[in-house]
């Protein structure tokens, strides 16, 4: 009788853990409390100031700014649409998900927002003194910067994209450190 | 900095076009909005700005029709956005490299639309190369591309002057020991000459033989004491030098600003201190040691080569250099890439370890033991392929650059037989000969590296030069005045930021009267700190003026002045010491009474006699072995012991629980009687007892008065004080609830 009263007292407890367990559960989507931002519920456009705008319902923001969740692994999704102030108005899950054209519009942003133009072809890479001086061809056209040995100027941000950060906070990234030819691999190779 | 750049003929025709005669800023604007990099400027004139491209104004405007300019930093590149009546728009986007200059230029521009006297400061230098005229990099004072070697040298020369008697002593003895290694093959010749082989028509004698025998055991013999005694006088003297290079670099350290030191890291400073002096020190043991030992042998056994016969020297000397070239190159190119990769996955695994390791109680927490033992294996695996792949390639090249570098040998034997059966030559010569060739090699495979470690060791002249010939911020008035103080501080139109285009501080006045205590109170950021910075003089003010008793604070000689400024901050950083020695820290000769009564009056008496080891307890890295409150009652005591008249706290009793802050304010209370007190507290309850508060907004003074008269006000302090209160209340309603 007593084992049967304890059995039944311990599955009463497990039961009150898995409830509690759930309720847990099905509160941290609340508590994150995402506001997707789609084509259906915000609009998009261009300010005559060259800014981007939004209105989401009744409400307009004049100006608003695109930051990205992942810039480096995952660029045109999870994006955070944000005022000067930093407030959040809400997420966008995909670019994929908006009009071609506001998809570009936002894309634009971002190439604002992030400017790191990418090495296509290191030319020279010298190191002297504590500094390593770069010329490289990227999109943004030819660019000789300086870049600080040591203290994470040149990491890996992925096991294959390496970011430069020169001395004045410029950014450069090489997309793919394997698509680099020997000669170059070597050079960069060295300053990381 | 450069606020107004030069521009081309036909930019220039524009831009006067577009804002007037009298350009006053041109700065360039090199990014497109839509990201190509572009030959812009902002071209900023009287009233008017534009923005010129390839000798176009494709944009321009009149500044007092838009206002709140701002530099917004992106990520990689800066925008600068201003308002209108249209609403915010964008002006002009550049890269990082001139982002600082349009801080100051968004500052300019605001001053001018609401037509106010321009205020920026911009003495901020820019670092330029004064023989090539490129940008230096921040921090540096030298240009690497024409930083010449022999500057670099001449500093450490000038240094190790000091030292010459005991350099000179080295380098006799260096030069004795070459003289005793060369004569080693002329007395082997002796010896075969004398004793074993005599040429044809002489009797081989053995008196010769054992003067020959005991002439190179001694030089043998004295070789060897001469290297102990060269490297025991170069151990020595390179020991001094090094540690003449870390007292300077330590004591200008210490009397460098604290915008330097917070501007470079910590352990930056450390790292010189440590790791660049024992680099330096390394070079000069090397120098004086091998390098210079290296070059006599190569010229003294060069120039025996030649006297003994020159062809066969030609045969020895010139494929050396290839050959020492080709070994180096193996070195470079092959061995030390792949050393270097092999040392990097090295340093992976361990940082990875190291991370593991000491975050092991979350790996535990989430049960992801296994999980990390993969990753583990994974970096194992790789360290010993790359060790594995390494030495193969060591174990294939090492014997055969071996080999190359003694190929030149071959050669001598293969001559120098033939020269003996032709009676050109004979036994004896030979074999002084193949010495003096053996000779020759090793300085010059040795030479061959020395660029890399000089260039290695030319950064750490550098980098421990720059601190040392750093020039203060912060400088000391020629005619510095001791002035006991008595307490009465002021301000007087106080302009203030830690980069100028930023005022922290705007327009500060007001006059704290003698025994006063005031409470600076504000948002963070508002610039309560930076104004305490200012009153201990961390910084000078950019504009206008701080006095203490009438007297400017930058008459008044520092290390007095400071002296008489206690100081409670809320991180409080206790020394490794007894609790004794950190209470005397700020009057060293302070009596033993005298200690214990800034402790009783801190309210630190009664727990310090608690201790097993009263004042004699020994403190451990910044006092982890007491509780926080303790510390805060230590710095108090610290803070007062010299009864200093001015007393700054700032946040002093913040990071503490309440029960802690109440024994602590109420000691706090009895210090402050009759002292001019400078408090600034998160908690404003902590305030209520300030004869005045001082409301700081945006870097402005907003509200001054006191309790009542502020809370009358219904101004920023009512609403941050009712704010605290909703908030406490909403707390102990919450707790009551629980």
């Amino acid at each position: 009788m007593i084992s049967s009263t304890t059995e039944k007292e311990t599955a009463a407890a497990k039961a009150m853990e898995l409830l509690e367990e759930e309720v847990a559960a099905g509160s941290l989507s609340d508590a994150a409390d995402i506001h997707y931002l789609t084509k259906d519920n915000a609009r998009f456009h261009k300010t005559e100031g060259k800014m981007l705008a939004v209105t989401v319902g009744e409400e307009t923001h004049p100006v608003v700014y695109v930051h990205c969740s992942f810039p480096h692994t995952n660029k045109p999704m999870y994006l955070s649409v944000r005022t000067v102030e930093n407030k959040e108005i809400g997420m966008i899950h995909s670019l994929e998900d908006f009009p071609e054209e506001t998809a570009q519009l936002l894309e634009e942003q971002l190439q604002i927002r992030y400017f790191t133009p990418e090495i296509s072809k290191v030319v020279t890479v010298k190191e002297e003194f504590g500094y390593s001086y770069w010329e490289a061809e990227t999109t943004a056209g030819l660019c000789r910067f300086t870049v600080r040995s040591g203290g994470g100027n040149a990491k890996l941000v992925t096991p294959v994209r390496l970011l430069v950060t020169d001395v004045d906070g410029n950014r450069f990234v090489i997309p793919d450190m394997n698509k680099l030819t020997d000669k170059e691999y070597r050079m960069v190779e060295l300053c990381m | 900095m450069n606020l107004n750049f030069s521009l081309a003929e036909q930019d220039r025709s524009a831009a006067v076009q577009a804002v007037g005669t009298e350009i006053e800023y041109c700065v360039p604007a090199n990014l497109s909005l839509l990201g190509y990099r572009a030959a812009g400027y902002l071209v900023v004139g009287q009233h008017k700005w534009a923005y010129i491209e390839n000798g176009e104004a494709k944009e321009s405007g009149v500044i007092a029709d838009s206002w709140e300019y701002k530099v917004i930093p992106l990520i990689g590149n800066v925008v600068l956005e201003t308002e209108d009546e249209q609403g915010k728009r964008v002006l002009v986007r550049s890269t990082m490299e001139h982002a600082a200059r349009f801080g100051y230029i968004a500052q300019v521009l605001n001053d001018k639309s609401a037509a106010r006297k321009i205020r920026i400061f911009n003495n901020e230098e820019e670092a330029a190369c004064v023989k090539c005229g490129g940008r230096l990099v921040a921090g540096t004072r030298v240009c690497p591309r024409c930083m010449s070697k022999a500057a670099a040298f001449k500093k450490l020369f000038g240094v190790s002057k000091l030292h010459w008697k005991a350099l000179a002593t080295g380098l006799i003895v260096m030069i004795a020991a070459s003289v005793i290694a060369l004569a080693g093959p002329y007395f082997q010749e002796i010896l075969i000459n004398g004793a074993l082989q005599p040429p044809d028509g002489q009797s081989p004698s053995m008196k010769l033989f054992y003067i020959a025998l005991a002439a190179m055991i001694g030089g043998l013999v004295i070789g060897e004491l001469l290297s102990i005694v060269r490297a025991r006088v170069m151990a020595n003297v390179s020991s001094n030098i090094a540690a003449d290079l870390r007292r300077m670099v330590y004591e200008k350290a210490q009397s460098l600003s604290l915008g330097f030191m917070t501007s470079q890291r910590a352990g930056d400073i450390m790292n010189r201190v440590t790791a660049d002096t024992d680099r330096i020190r390394q070079l000069i043991q090397e120098l004086c040691t091998t390098a210079i030992y290296q070059l006599i042998m190569l010229i003294a056994a060069s120039a025996l080569l030649f006297s003994a016969d020159w062809r066969l020297a030609c045969i020895v000397l010139l494929p050396a250099p290839i050959v020492a070239y080709m070994n180096m190159y193996i070195w470079k190119r092959v061995l030390w890439k792949l050393f270097h990769k092999q040392w990097r996955i090295y340093d992976r695994a361990n940082s990875f370890l190291h991370d593991v390791l000491s975050g092991i109680r979350v790996v535990k927490a989430f049960g992801k033991e296994a999980r990390e033992i993969k990753r583990f294996r994974t970096y194992n695996s790789e360290f010993a392929a790359a060790t594995i792949k390494s030495e193969t390639v060591f174990n294939v090249l090492a014997p055969i650059t071996n080999y190359l570098i003694q190929l030149g040998q071959y050669f001598v034997l293969l001559l120098g037989c033939n020269m003996i059966l032709n009676n050109q030559m004979n036994v004896g010569e030979l074999i002084k000969f193949t010495m003096y060739a053996s000779m020759v090699f090793g300085p010059i495979a040795w030479m061959m590296f020395m660029p890399r470690w000089v260039a290695n060791a030319l950064i750490s002249i550098d980098r421990v030069f720059s601190v040392i010939d750093e020039q203060p911020e912060v400088l000391e008035a020629e005619k510095a005045v001791r002035h006991t103080i008595r307490g009465e501080v002021s301000f007087r139109g106080v302009y203030f930021g830690y980069k100028s285009y930023e005022p922290v501080l705007k327009d500060v006045s007001f006059t704290i009267r003698e025994g006063e205590m005031i409470g600076l109170v504000g948002h963070s950021g508002s610039g309560k700190s930076t104004l305490i910075n200012l009153v201990s003089r961390f910084y000078d003010v950019n504009e206008g003026q701080i006095t203490i008793d009438g007297v400017d604070i930058r008459d008044i000689q520092q290390d007095d002045m400071r002296s008489r400024i206690g100081v409670v901050l809320q991180e409080t950083f206790l020394f490794t010491g007894t609790i004794l020695d950190n209470i005397r820290y700020s009057k060293p000769d302070a009596t033993q009474e005298e200690v214990i009564r800034a402790a009783r009056v801190a309210n630190a008496h009664s727990f310090i006699i608690n201790l097993p080891d009263g004042y004699d307890t020994l403190l451990e890295e910044n006092g982890n072995n007491i509780s926080g409150g303790e510390r805060q009652r230590l710095a108090i005591a610290r803070a007062i012991l010299n009864d200093p008249p001015l007393l700054i706290l700032d946040e002093a009793t913040s990071a503490l629980d309440i029960e802690t802050e109440s024994v602590i304010q109420e000691a706090l209370q009895r210090v402050m009687k009759g002292r001019t007190t400078i408090a600034i507290a998160h908690r404003l309850s902590t305030l209520r007892n300030a004869d005045r508060l001082v409301v700081l907004e945006k870097g402005k003074i907003a509200e001054i008065g006191s309790h009542a008269e502020l809370v009358e006000k219904k101004g920023i302090y009512y609403k941050l004080i009712t704010a605290q209160r909703q908030m406490s209340k909403k707390e102990q309603k919450e707790e009551l609830a629980g």
